[in-house]
């Protein structure tokens, strides 16, 4: 204790006497490194994170009903619907139905009946237009034309993908057809054929929706001779989207387990993108750890020159008395305050400027919008890394200068 | 009272051919009280002596005993302790710690020894009025002029109230005026404290008040004298 005071004492004396600039610069050096390790990984993390956010609002919610693996589709469509409105923690859901079928844009102006017919398999979702507006906000993805109402006939929404104008820029890659918001297309499933009017076309960060074509649910069932009306899936949002585990756990205990798969967002995430969570994860403390050991070297040669720079003195105090432990502790603790402050003007700058700047403002990907992520307890961690790291770089110059023969210090001998 | 006994007292530099011989078998008795001066040529070995005596350094050859302590058996750490509680040191360089104050400066070997925050800067206080700094507590060194430091470094070695001080050479940087107050403070506090004080100066005038003056010669103590005796040197 006591010893920890007086070290105190002699550490933040020094830091209090010393060069403005050179104490601004070392802690603008600290603070970089936490920068480095927090948001740099952050951002990499975010990338996938933002796709994750971006399917989670647009496509699937926080729990998601399926057919049963050996079914084709939800069995008792209508009771699992029931069964759902009566939680109280789900605040929306949408029930969707699909299936395939071929969209054929240019066969009115083909006058030559051996020309190339320009058709695009499609998936249709069957939607209540509302209640998926109100569950995804398919209404805000709108980048042309408009969104569908409830009781008209003969209108459908296309993914971005399956048109030739926006799909180009991703090469060809996509089965599309040639048409514009407006143009009739022709959809058949079978033998059945209907005609369609494109009414918007839905653009999204989420490739399953640009990979969709939308149609309210009552024709679909026609098109499709759904008659039936077992939907293929259910999503829903809860007021409190972690709770979707204890939830989701609740439902297949209850009834709905009888008739479909329920999961939690989580669990219906593929596999490749929790690895590649984790891969950038992993490089973003790699590159992070860097910064550490650049860190550290750095800390390590300034209390070394500070150290070397005060050897008589250092011997003048243990000639007095002063234990060599006092004297290590007040260089640990300057290393310590470069530490400390470095990373508080990195969690400031991180939490109070850099998340929300990029929340407002993602970096745009194609297939997200980046945002920074730096969850609070993975921060604490890399925090305590890069202040151990720090102290140790500091300790090790004090110790080799306070070890040294005191007289010999003291006479500035060899 | 004896309070220093040194016994043969060898101090031997480098190895083989290159070892050189300092100290070639000293004996010492410091009473408890004694003023006592150390004179000599430069390089007679006056200051390794210091060292040997002041546990700042280990004799090759000889034993210490400070106090009724043999400090030739003290491990390093003990050795620290043992300075920290029983002497005090003022060096030829004034020494201070420049980024502390001067009452911070006095103060740290009284936290050291664990007194309190105010205790010790109450006692650090005491001591820098006693020199004549009372109203230069908060100076930096660098804010004070040699003498004032070397002021400082006094109150440093008797706020702790030692058993003994040491101090080589401590006028070697300072103006006749500024010397001779730091010889006054040595001696007012010689004569009102009964302090024990060891010092090395080349001024016969500075060893005026001293009770003996040890004359050293190529590693040995040639001669004894007393103030008086000094003039005729
Ligand atoms: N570590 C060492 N290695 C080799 N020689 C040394 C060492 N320390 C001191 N000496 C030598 O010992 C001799 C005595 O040195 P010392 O410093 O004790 O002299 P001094 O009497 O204090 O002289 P001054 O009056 O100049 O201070 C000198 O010749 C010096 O060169
Ligand atoms: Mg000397």
């Amino acid at each position: 204790m006591r010893n920890l005071r007086i070290g105190l004492l002699l550490g933040f004396r020094q830091i209090q006497r010393a060069s403005i600039w050179t104490t601004v610069l070392i802690i603008f050096v600290m603070t970089l490194t936490f920068l480095n390790l927090i948001a740099v990984s952050g951002v990499l993390v975010g990338l996938v994170e933002g796709a994750e956010q971006a399917v989670r609002e647009n496509a699937l919610g926080d729990i998601i009903i399926s057919a049963q693996d050996d079914e084709d589709r939800i069995l008792e469509t209508n009771t699992v619907v029931q069964a759902i409105t009566t939680y109280p923690e789900v605040v929306d859901y949408s029930v969707r139905y699909s299936g395939n079928a071929i969209a054929e844009a240019n066969y009115k102006e083909r006058r030559d009946l051996s020309g190339e017919r320009d058709t695009a398999s499609l998936i249709v979702q069957g939607i209540d237009p509302a209640r998926e507006d109100s569950m995804s906000n398919l209404s805000h993805l709108l980048r042309d034309g408009s969104y569908l109402e409830a009781d008209e006939e003969g209108y459908i929404l296309l993914g971005a993908y399956y048109l030739k104008e926006y799909a180009d820029d991703f090469g060809d890659i996509f089965d599309t057809i040639d048409a514009e918001t407006g143009d009739t297309i022709r959809l058949t499933v079978g033998d059945v054929s209907k005609e369609f009017v494109i009414k918007g076309i839905i653009e999204s960060k989420v490739d399953e929706v640009n990979l969709s074509a939308y149609i309210p649910e009552r024709e679909f069932r026609r098109v499709f001779g759904r008659l039936d009306r077992n939907a293929d899936q259910i999503v829903m949002r809860l007021a409190d989207p972690a709770q979707n585990q204890a939830v989701a756990e609740h439902m297949r205990e209850s009834s709905i387990g009888n008739y479909a798969k329920i999961q939690t967002y989580e669990e219906s995430l593929p596999k490749f993108l929790i690895d590649i969570k984790n891969t950038m994860n992993v490089l973003g403390t790699f590159i992070g750890s860097i910064g550490i050991v650049v860190a550290s070297i750095t800390i390590f040669i300034i209390i070394f020159i500070n150290a070397v720079s005060r050897r008589q003195q250092i011997g003048i105090l243990k000639g007095i008395g002063i234990e060599r432990k006092v004297i290590e502790i007040a260089y640990v603790a300057q290393a310590a305050f470069y530490a400390l402050t470095g990373s508080l003007f990195g969690a400031l700058l991180t939490y109070a400027v850099l998340i929300p700047y990029f929340a407002e403002n993602p970096i745009q990907f194609p297939f997200s919008d980046g945002i920074l992520v730096a969850d609070p307890e993975g921060t604490f961690w890399r925090f305590l890394t890069l202040f151990i790291v720090t102290l140790i770089a500091g300790l090790i110059p004090a110790w080799l200068i306070a070890r040294q023969n005191t007289l010999n210090s003291i006479l500035g001998r060899k | 009272m004896s309070i220093i006994t040194a016994h043969n007292i060898h101090r031997r530099f480098g190895k083989g051919a290159l070892e050189v011989h300092i100290l070639k078998g000293i004996d010492i008795d410091i009473q408890a009280g004694e003023f006592v001066a150390i004179m000599g040529k430069s390089g007679a070995g006056k200051s390794t002596l210091m060292y040997q005596l002041s546990v700042l350094d280990e004799p090759s050859e000889g034993t210490v005993v400070i106090d009724g302590t043999d400090v030739s058996e003290l491990r390093e750490q003990d050795r620290t302790a043992f300075r920290l509680n029983t002497l005090g040191y003022i060096f030829q360089n004034y020494a201070l710690v420049p980024d502390l104050s001067a009452e911070e400066n006095v103060m740290l070997p009284l936290l050291m020894r664990g007194r309190g925050w105010l205790e010790a800067r109450a006692a650090a206080e005491n001591a820098l009025a006693s020199v004549g700094l009372g109203n230069k507590y908060k100076n930096l060194p660098a804010e004070l002029s040699g003498g004032e430091q070397q002021r400082v470094a006094v109150a440093r070695a008797i706020a702790g109230k030692p058993r003994i001080i040491f101090a080589d050479e401590p006028t070697a940087n300072l103006d006749s005026v500024s010397g001779q107050q730091i010889i006054d403070l040595l001696s007012d506090l010689h004569q009102q404290s009964k302090q024990t004080i060891v010092m090395v100066t080349h001024e016969p005038e500075y060893a005026a008040p001293c009770d003996r003056v040890l004359y050293m010669e190529d590693g040995l103590i040639t001669k004894e004298l007393s103030p008086s005796e000094l003039q005729q040197l």
